[in-house]
């Protein structure tokens, strides 16, 4: 077989070996751990710098806005800040904007809680789901008792001590919002970040990160961080010595697959590229390769 | 319907100018009035499912055991919930042992396209494509430790990313929202004004 023939037939690939290569990429580091380090981004170190600053005894609102198929992305951004925050003795009022986070997210914030050995209703406090979108962003702006007249297990707000005298978002210290799409960031931004000047700060998914990046750039956004990477160097400043007894670090390990993962795609887009170009007619039009 | 329009509208609209108390709580009970309304679409929403599918299942047309199996798994999950409560036990069982793992399994799903379709598409054809290309290459690279680990060009990597991100991509992004709140703004117009009516549907 000659080179050009090789090439051609390179670039024709069954997708099935591309499957196989990509399996392959994402078993290995699994089986076999890795690390390399890494730098922490300044957006990233900017939300960190952010939680430090609040002062014992603050209350926070945390949107946590993603369902399972994003639950690996968020996920150890979500853990990793609860425990800075319960660290700091920061309360937590937790709601959600997505129909199918309750299950996820409730058991999340409760072991974590458990592991502060913080009590509920006074220490943090989960409202549930709120159906609406941006009316229910809109509703958490102007007036919680109203959008939330009581928690998810049905207990009257009233009878919660930590919501007592927070009327609204802007009697919270911060808003952290960990998004994985429609409703979240850009919505919370839209309709209540300008209007209250509300400190707010974000987690996304990776892919979501290039359309926040504007609003960190305006100040909007106090500090952002995106995906898995981002949640592997927030831990990495949660957590500098390593994680204490009983807490797993969920995003550090689990960045070597999406080392080896990128590096897969890049090598075929690379070699994809060289193959085209060595294949491609001279003096016609750019052809070769399946597109 | 259109008056309708016309004077909520204008109410909300009106809210970020008017910081009188009383106009306060009268866009608090129109807020209100719009989760409730929500909060019902969702009954219109299951309504809506079963008037699209029930008579395709019955006339046995194209896909229909697939339209079936969704019929069924709605009825099921929401006799369970309606039923059982959210915390009963065939609620939490469909939750966490079928869409849990259904849900994070199409999204796996997408490593694995993505790599055959970056395989095959992307190509440097021409200027904007090479550009496009290199702009890619190196933001995936720059995104994961084992960027920063490649000699020589490893340690500006970073950088080169927060540039990418904080210059053009912001630049276009901004653009593109402007753009978007700009047409939000006209189409609102509309809507309010009675212009567009499409809301309404139907031959309104």
């Amino acid at each position: 077989m000659t080179l050009f023939a090789f090439l051609e037939r390179f670039q024709r690939m069954d997708p099935r070996f591309v499957f196989l290569g990509m399996a392959v990429s994402i078993i290995v580091p699994m089986v076999t751990p890795f690390e390399f380090a890494f730098q922490v981004d300044e957006r990233v170190q900017a939300l960190y710098d952010e939680v430090e600053e609040l002062p014992p005894g603050s209350t926070v609102l945390l949107s946590a806005d993603f369902d399972p198929g994003s639950r690996p992305e968020l996920e150890p951004f979500m853990r990793a800040n609860l425990h800075h925050l319960f660290r700091k003795d920061v309360n937590v009022v937790m709601v959600t904007l997505w129909e199918t986070a309750p299950r996820l997210v409730f058991p999340m914030l409760e072991e974590v809680a458990a592991y502060h050995d913080l009590e509920y209703g006074e220490d943090y406090v989960f409202l549930g789901y709120k159906p609406g979108v941006e009316l229910a962003i809109k509703a958490l702006g102007n007036n919680i008792p109203k959008a939330f007249p009581s928690d998810h297990e049905g207990t009257d707000i009233d009878d919660l001590p930590l919501l007592r005298g927070k009327q609204k978002a802007e009697d919270f210290e911060l808003l952290v919002l960990i998004s994985a799409g429609h409703p979240g960031t850009r919505e919370y931004v839209l309709q209540i970040q300008g209007q209250y000047q509300l400190d707010m700060v974000s987690a996304s998914t990776a892919v979501s990160v290039p359309d926040y990046v504007p609003f960190y750039k305006a100040d909007q956004l106090k500090g952002l961080v995106g995906g898995m990477p981002g949640a592997a160097q927030y831990e990495k400043l949660v957590f500098p010595d390593g994680p204490p007894e009983g807490v797993q670090l969920l995003a550090t390990p689990a960045v070597n697959v999406l080392n080896l993962g990128h590096l897969y795609i890049i090598t075929l887009i690379v070699l994809g590229n060289i193959a085209w170009v060595l294949t491609r007619p001279r003096g016609g039009p750019a052809t070769g390769g399946r597109s | 319907p259109l008056v309708i329009t016309f004077v909520v509208g204008v109410v909300m609209a009106l809210e970020f100018f008017v910081p009188h108390y009383r106009f306060k709580w009268l866009t608090d009970e129109l807020t209100e009035w719009g989760l409730i309304l929500a909060a019902a679409a969702y009954v219109l929403g299951i309504l809506n499912l079963l008037q699209v599918n029930v008579p395709k299942i019955v006339r046995r047309e194209r896909d229909w055991p697939y339209k079936l199996l969704m019929v069924v798994a709605m009825v099921v999950t929401l006799g369970a919930g309606l039923g059982q409560g959210k915390d009963g036990p065939v609620y939490e069982w469909v939750y966490k042992y079928i869409f849990e793992p259904l849900s994070a399994t199409m999204f796996s799903l997408l490593a694995f396209f993505i790599a055959s379709a970056a395989f095959r598409a992307f190509r440097a054809r021409n200027l904007d494509a090479a550009v496009l290309l290199s702009a890619a290459v190196l933001v995936m690279l720059a995104s994961v430790p084992i960027g920063e680990g490649i000699p020589v060009i490893g340690e500006y990597l970073p950088g080169i990313r927060n540039w990418i991100m904080d210059v053009p991509n912001t630049a276009a992004r901004r653009a593109i929202f402007i753009g978007a709140a700009l047409g939000a703004v006209a189409t609102g117009l509309r809507v309010i004004l009675g212009i567009e009516r499409s809301h309404l549907g139907g031959d309104a």
